[in-house]
């Protein structure tokens, strides 16, 4: 399905203002707006399993500067951030942790899963016992990248899906869980 | 023939190592229960009983000085070719002090200068004495030969696992070790045939 992520006064023959006040005024929606903060100011949690951390950080330092899609403020904690990027191999130990901080993490939460390992277990699906084969296993994915480890470039292309997905998804709403409804 | 610098090649004993096995049958003849010191991985067999005894003549002697346990493995043998099922569990040692040149398997014509002792234990009942108090560096070396292949190292104040958490079913380097269906609700899939 294809949408349109303009805002609606950028949409040709959408504008209900006149041409001299589109100089001055844009019209808009809230949601539109709160869209567009959210996507362009996604914050990922400082968090990385194996060698896909590298390339994660490789992404997020000079060359690559991943800022300047404004998510490179890495944050140390998961209850300020809102994009987890998996990289690296997850194993069964460390799963139940990493389910744990995607639950500290404040709705809305968006998940990537970054390098062969955490897609479906990569180079240790065969043998590799103590590899969770899947993180969509443990936590919901939004973007799957692959890759073995991916190049920053890819990650980068990543995460303008994942943009371009957060607008499309505009004015969706959450789906209630279980200890909102009780609360409510 | 092999190459230079290929391990197949080293056919004499490493003098360090003869010098191990002379003064090993000396101090103590019940110890000792096979020794290769030609070939490319000499070893010396010892008895369970007598490792800790082993191990500290082997440090404590000026001319040996076998300060450094490199490496502690084992071998799990559930149908040997001869005698009983068994686990050898295998102690690689150095000596910074005698050989400051020891480096694994690069130097061409000469032998491996690190000593290997086997301690061959029963497969029903693998313990071993530890020997972490003569090494401190075994330490991390026993828990994961316990935590990948169930060798229990005896005399330790507690022996947790290593690298697996503390309720996985099993060791899963022995060879008889079936794939659990999985692991807290998350499914293992075994490779095929297994």
């Amino acid at each position: 399905m294809h949408v349109d992520t303009r805002s609606p006064s950028m949409i040709p023959g959408e504008s209900l203002l006149d041409p001299e006040l589109q100089q001055s005024v844009i019209l808009t929606k809230v949601q539109w707006v709160k869209d567009w903060g959210r996507r362009h100011a996604l914050w990922p949690m400082a968090f990385g399993l194996a060698c896909c951390a590298m390339e994660m950080m490789a992404t997020a330092a000079t060359k690559y500067d991943l800022d300047r899609f404004g998510a490179g403020v890495f944050r140390a904690s998961p209850r300020q951030s809102d994009l987890m990027i998996v990289a690296g191999t997850l194993s069964h130990k460390m799963a139940p942790r990493l389910r744990r901080l995607w639950e500290q993490m404040p709705d809305p939460k968006y998940v990537i899963a970054m390098g062969a390992c955490v897609i479906g277990g990569g180079p240790y699906s065969k043998f590799g016992y103590h590899v969770v084969q899947g993180v969509d296993l443990i936590v919901p994915v939004d973007i799957y990248l692959p890759g073995c480890p991916p190049r920053p470039e890819a990650l980068i292309d990543a995460i303008r899906k994942l943009q371009f997905r957060i607008q499309e998804r505009s004015g969706e709403t959450l789906p209630e869980t279980a200890d909102e409804t009780s609360a409510a | 023939m092999g190459e230079v610098g290929d391990p197949t090649t080293a056919a004499t004993a490493d003098p360090v190592t003869e010098r191990a096995l002379t003064a090993l049958r000396a101090a103590l003849p019940d110890a000792v229960v096979e020794a290769q010191l030609d070939g490319a991985h000499p070893y010396i067999g010892v008895r369970a009983t007598h490792l800790r005894a082993v191990c500290r003549l082997l440090r404590d002697d000026p001319a040996l000085q076998y300060e450094c346990c490199h490496l502690i493995s084992a071998v799990d043998w559930p149908e040997p070719a001869e005698g009983e099922a068994r686990i050898d569990v295998v102690y690689h040692l150095v000596s910074y002090a005698i050989r400051p040149d020891a480096s694994y398997r690069t130097r061409p014509g000469k032998n491996d200068p690190y000593l290997a002792l086997k301690v061959a234990v029963p497969r029903a009942c693998p313990e071993v004495p530890t020997v972490m108090d003569i090494w401190i560096g075994a330490d991390w070396h026993e828990r994961e030969t316990w935590d990948l292949m169930g060798v229990r190292f005896t005399g330790r104040k507690e022996l947790p696992r290593i690298l697996l958490p503390e309720d996985w079913p099993g060791h899963p380097l022995r060879k008889d070790w079936v794939y659990p269906a999985s692991y807290h609700g998350v499914p293992i899939i075994p490779p095929e045939g297994m």
